[in-house]
């Protein structure tokens, strides 16, 4: 009786290893969450980088004061380098959207889409800030 | 055989099979991870490397002024500058091989103190000026040139822009303003035949949307016979002075010039072959233009100043096997404008 016991209690330890291996299988499975990527680092650089210089001479916070979205859109066009999608949103202080229209290249096909967060203030006789999110993507073939 | 011993064996079985699944499973999930970290930092400390030729004035800070100091470090920003990705312009020209005071690899290697790395730097516009002469109309008394000229970006996207054209010769000045709706236009020139020395046609665009982005392109019009450029003379622009060397002893200088969008200036001699560049507000670069005579052979020859484009360092696209090269483009300013960056860094171990 005892000999037939330790045969059915192998099986239940059996049962019990899958369910312990299948359960490390599913935890290492979700340890594979992403890794800063080189490819996203460059891409917020490149962003930052359009930015600073749009900024560095008033003409970001001009486009926007503005309300000039056609012409921010086309200088972001020309300053980001081929094949890179982006999606512009300002808001101001009190994080309420401004941009009236959507400033975009286009629609994003990829899944790995960069944020880049900016601050930019306004140089014109009344002070204003704006919080500028500009999403990036490489666009896809 | 006991029923116990066939319950044990598959016991055994399932879990020494199941616990190779496992193992199999788990490092096949694990894999990208174990590498995934090299690459990254490799990528990582590339990346600071290439930021810091960027950021960095260099040691001396004003080493692109002088044309006879090497740097012991090596870096392109400019020393006090406002904002960041400032790049100096008599730095940037010194990495031009037509320079003559240009550094070679072997000195920027040096300077660079990353035994390990190969490198290679690339600064261009943000956008291009093509021209293309489309007809040429000789009649007894003038000819006219018919041009097509195109505005893009390296993929071929056309960059709305505004076109200010210059016709120069010693004895000619002709300037135009085209809008250039589009990237794409056309424009005729006319220039008399009696012109006693080469003309040159210099385009320069800014673009509607960004006023710091500019470009520039120069055509020599060859109703006169016309030597390759450099064949007389070699033009050495930094520190705000083009220092002028004759590659053939007949050559004699006749007229230099310095245009920009907005303005031209004659310039005159400060040493012996020595002309002093203004210094321009201006947005675009500025295109010096030297008029002379080889024996009585007239000529032209132009550089520009900053002298972009630049291509230095190892041709990685050429060679045979390369380990793992990784590309950082930049958006920097030169002067008061704006130019594309990139900086391709390899060979290192890892």
């Amino acid at each position: 009786m005892k000999g037939r016991n330790s045969g059915q209690i192998r099986i239940i330890e059996a049962f019990l290893a899958i369910f312990i291996v299948f359960s490390a299988i599913a935890v290492s499975a979700n340890i594979t969450a992403k890794s800063p990527s080189s490819a996203n680092n460059g891409l917020a650089s490149l962003g930052m980088q359009a930015l600073l210089q749009l900024d560095s001479d008033g003409s970001l916070a001009a486009y926007i004061t503005a309300g000039n979205w056609s012409g921010l859109r086309e200088s972001l066009n020309l300053l980001l380098p081929a094949g890179v999608s982006f999606n512009l949103k300002v808001y101001d202080n009190q994080m309420r959207q401004v941009n009236t229209e959507t400033v975009s290249s286009g629609g994003f096909s990829s899944q790995e889409i960069t944020l880049v967060k900016y601050v930019c203030t306004s140089q014109a006789p009344e002070f204003r800030v704006y919080v500028v999110y500009l999403y990036l993507a490489v666009a896809k073939q | 055989m006991p029923a116990i011993s066939i319950d044990t064996f598959f016991a055994c079985s399932l879990m020494v099979l199941l616990v190779l699944s496992a193992m199999t499973a788990t490092a096949r999930i694990l894999q990208p991870l174990i590498n995934m970290p090299i690459n990254v930092e490799v990528a990582q400390r590339l990346g600071e490397i290439a930021k810091r030729i960027l950021l960095y004035t260099g040691k001396p800070v004003d080493w692109g002024q002088n044309a006879q100091t090497i740097p012991e470090e090596f870096g392109l920003a400019e020393a006090g500058a406002v904002s960041p990705y400032a790049l100096d312009v008599d730095k940037v020209s010194r990495l031009n091989r037509e320079n003559a005071y240009c550094l070679s690899y072997v000195q920027i290697f040096t300077s660079l103190k990353a035994a390990d790395l190969s490198f290679r730097i690339e600064i261009k516009p943000v956008f291009n000026v093509r021209l293309n002469p489309t007809a040429i109309f000789e009649g007894s008394n003038e000819t006219v040139y018919a041009f097509e000229v195109a505005s893009e970006k390296e993929d071929g996207a056309l960059v709305s822009t505004i076109l200010r054209t210059y016709v120069l010769a010693e004895s000619l000045l002709q300037t135009n303003d085209i809008q250039n709706f589009g990237g794409r236009t056309s424009f005729n020139i006319t220039i008399p035949n009696t012109l006693p020395s080469p003309a040159v046609l210099i385009v320069f665009a800014k673009s509607m949307y960004n006023n710091r982005a500019t470009s520039y392109a120069v055509y020599s019009l060859a109703h006169l016979s016309e030597p390759p450029r450099g064949a007389f003379l070699r033009l050495s622009p930094i520190n705000h002075t083009l220092t002028v060397a004759s590659t053939s002893s007949e050559a004699i200088l006749r007229r230099v010039y310095a245009l920009t969008f907005n303005s031209l200036w004659q310039l005159t001699q400060t040493g012996s072959n020595s002309f002093r560049i203004p210094v321009s507000s201006d947005v675009s670069p500025t295109v010096l233009v030297v008029f002379g005579t080889n024996a009585t052979q007239p000529f032209v020859e132009w550089t520009v100043y900053p002298q972009v484009p630049i291509q230095t360092g190892v041709d990685f696209a050429s060679l045979q096997s390369v380990s793992d090269v990784y590309a950082y483009e930049h958006l920097v300013s030169i002067g008061n404008g704006l130019y594309q960056c990139t900086i391709f860094l390899g060979g290192s171990k890892t």
